[in-house]
């Protein structure tokens, strides 16, 4: 069987906070094993993924991406994003990354009709502390359990939705 | 009348450069193209490390081109072991700079410099009004991507070059898997050619020192001999007796300049310039095609050298595919002794030179990285000066695009960024 549903998360592992994502996918992956390994299920951790994020999204019938933001929220909230939420996030929200996650999405959306159709939700940690060699603020470490939790929410949904679609 | 373009902070990414004019009369009376980025902060820390960690720790100073960072970091590190590596090894390096030069170049000439060209914004604008210009440059990227995937492991940041060689071969299967899209990505790219010599760039023409490897079997990325458009050649362990660093107050990168104080120009139009009777042959054919007399001296026109290179890339990319069928060990085991090496390799933007001092168990005492935009730097802010007699009538808003078209020609590291400037204008 091939898998339907992406579980991404991204980041770079050297500026701090802005390792949220990888983490909170790993943890994900530690804590629910028996979901992380179903065949339609798929795990990504990227680092700098830049355009080639798309590559990860095509075909998938739903994603589920952890990335770290910076916002007015306390360091260590947890927001959950549609794709439409997504890709109103600007460049100052200052994703570490080379080419942001929601230009990214914005352009997959513009090419590719499968990305268009894919199910898409973000879940934003709140991250202070990205500058390069720092550690993941105590604040956002304590925040990934919830966010692989809620991550684990997300995917037991869309299993459910498209088992009781087929 | 005094005018001042400020661009405080790059609205993304690390949040590392600025661009900053101000005028008098008419003239420039400061320019500084500010950089905050801190590669250097990578010297320290691998002060310490076993040498076999540098080459994938120096790799994540750049998610774009991880892979000269690798290159450039190795062979410093054999010379100054004082390993010789196969040939097998260096083709096989040498077919991994080409998925570099691919994913680099592409990205560069389609999402980032294009929109300047043809009056968009954004590459998302541009693919608002022609999606298969933008569609096509995705899978010309991607093709890159994935001939690094296939030898290093993952498409950004691979892993498998190590000093004295690779961890492992590369499966012969994946690699010429992917001869039917190189073959498709070849014919894009000469269409990337005839297609970039008709945008209408700036006029500026300038008196550049042109500084890039050489090599006068092939064209120059993984090593070569340092040239000069000015001076005689020099070893890339000579470099950094000619080529000097020095600290300026608006940059935490250091800029670089020749022993005689002048700046220097590294990247696609110095290699061209340099080296273009060893490009492969089907990118000879497209330069002579695209009639462009040499030496290119308009910053904005790297757009075509890289499209050129882009042709010399796939085709070398594609006869390197085809005779990959390795053997023996992948790498030279290392005898470790204390000594200093350097190395320099060609990074899409330009000579990256590294140099490593090595203990007796092979722990690095000192690590220096001469990265290409630092180099570029001063020539950069040169470039705006002479610039700034064509700008001066226009309006603001044209007048900050075509210096930030500028900047972004070079391709710099912070060119993602250099994307969302926004400008201020101060006038009293």
């Amino acid at each position: 069987m091939e898998a339907t549903i992406v579980v991404i998360g991204i980041g770079q592992s050297l500026r701090g906070d802005d390792a949220a994502g990888l983490m909170a996918v790993r943890l994900w992956q530690k804590k629910f094993p028996e979901t992380a390994s179903r065949p339609e299920v798929r795990a990504e951790t990227l680092e700098l993924p830049g355009l080639g994020l798309l590559d990860y999204l095509d075909g998938m019938q739903a994603a589920i991406l952890v990335d770290a933001i910076r916002s007015s929220d306390p360091p260590g909230s947890l927001r959950r994003f549609t794709l439409r939420q997504a890709i109103a996030f600007t460049s100052e929200a200052r994703s570490a990354h080379g080419w942001g996650v929601a230009e990214t999405l914005q352009l997959g959306i513009a090419l590719n009709p499968s990305i268009k159709q894919c199910r898409l939700i973000l879940f934003g940690v709140s991250g202070h502390q990205f500058q390069m060699g720092a550690a993941l603020s105590p604040e956002v470490e304590m925040a990934l359990p919830r966010a692989a939790e809620s991550v684990e929410r997300e995917v037991l949904r869309f299993l459910k939705r498209f088992k009781n679609k087929s | 009348m005094i005018e001042k373009i400020e661009v405080p902070a790059l609205a993304r990414v690390e949040g590392e450069g600025g661009l900053y004019i101000k005028l008098k009369n008419g003239q420039a009376e400061e320019i500084r193209v500010d950089i905050y980025e801190p590669p250097r902060f990578f010297e320290g820390f691998l002060q310490g490390r076993f040498l076999q960690e540098v080459p994938d720790i120096t790799a994540r100073i750049c998610g774009i081109c991880p892979v000269a960072y690798q290159m450039s970091s190795v062979q410093a590190l054999e010379s100054a072991l004082g390993i010789t590596i196969s040939d097998q090894t260096r083709l096989l390096r040498r077919l991994m700079y080409c998925g570099e030069y691919i994913e680099s170049h592409a990205l560069h000439i389609y999402l980032l410099q294009a929109p300047d060209l043809l009056g968009k914004e954004s590459a998302l604008e541009l693919a608002a009004v022609a999606p298969e210009v933008v569609r096509n440059a995705l899978r010309l990227k991607k093709i890159g991507n994935d001939l690094l995937k296939a030898i290093g492991g993952r498409s950004v940041h691979p892993v498998n070059a190590c000093v004295g060689g690779f961890y492992r071969w590369p499966d012969v299967e994946p690699i010429q898997a992917l001869l039917p899209e190189l073959e498709w990505g070849l014919e894009a790219s000469l269409e990337t050619v005839r297609w970039a010599v008709t945008l209408p760039y700036p006029d500026l023409e300038l008196d550049y020192e042109f500084v890039a490897l050489h090599r006068p079997d092939e064209y120059a990325v993984y090593d070569g001999e340092v040239w000069s458009s000015k001076r005689k050649a020099v070893s890339v362990d000579e470099f950094d007796k000619v080529y000097l660093e020095e600290h300026v107050r608006h940059s935490n990168a250091l800029h670089s300049r020749t022993i005689d104080g002048n700046p220097y120009l590294v990247g696609p139009l110095a290699r061209l310039n340099l080296n273009h009777e060893q490009l492969s042959p089907l990118a000879q054919k497209a330069l002579k095609e695209s009639n462009i007399k040499l030496p290119l001296c308009n910053p904005y026109k790297s757009l075509i050298a890289r499209a050129i290179e882009l042709v010399d890339a796939y085709e070398t990319a594609i006869q390197l595919v085809k005779n990959y069928q390795p053997t023996g060990k992948a790498y030279v085991p290392l005898a470790l002794k204390a000594g200093v090496g350097a190395g320099a390799s060609e990074a899409p933007r330009g000579l990256l030179f590294h140099r490593y001092a090595v203990d007796a168990q092979g722990l690095v005492l000192r690590a220096r990285i001469v990265p290409p935009t630092a180099q570029n730097l001063p020539r950069m802010e040169e470039d705006l000066k002479s610039l700034v007699p064509q700008i001066v009538q226009l309006p603001h808003a044209e007048a900050t695009l075509t210096a930030e078209h500028l900047v972004r020609a070079y391709d710099p590291c912070i060119s993602c960024a250099t994307h969302f400037l926004k400008l201020k204008i101060e006038e009293d």
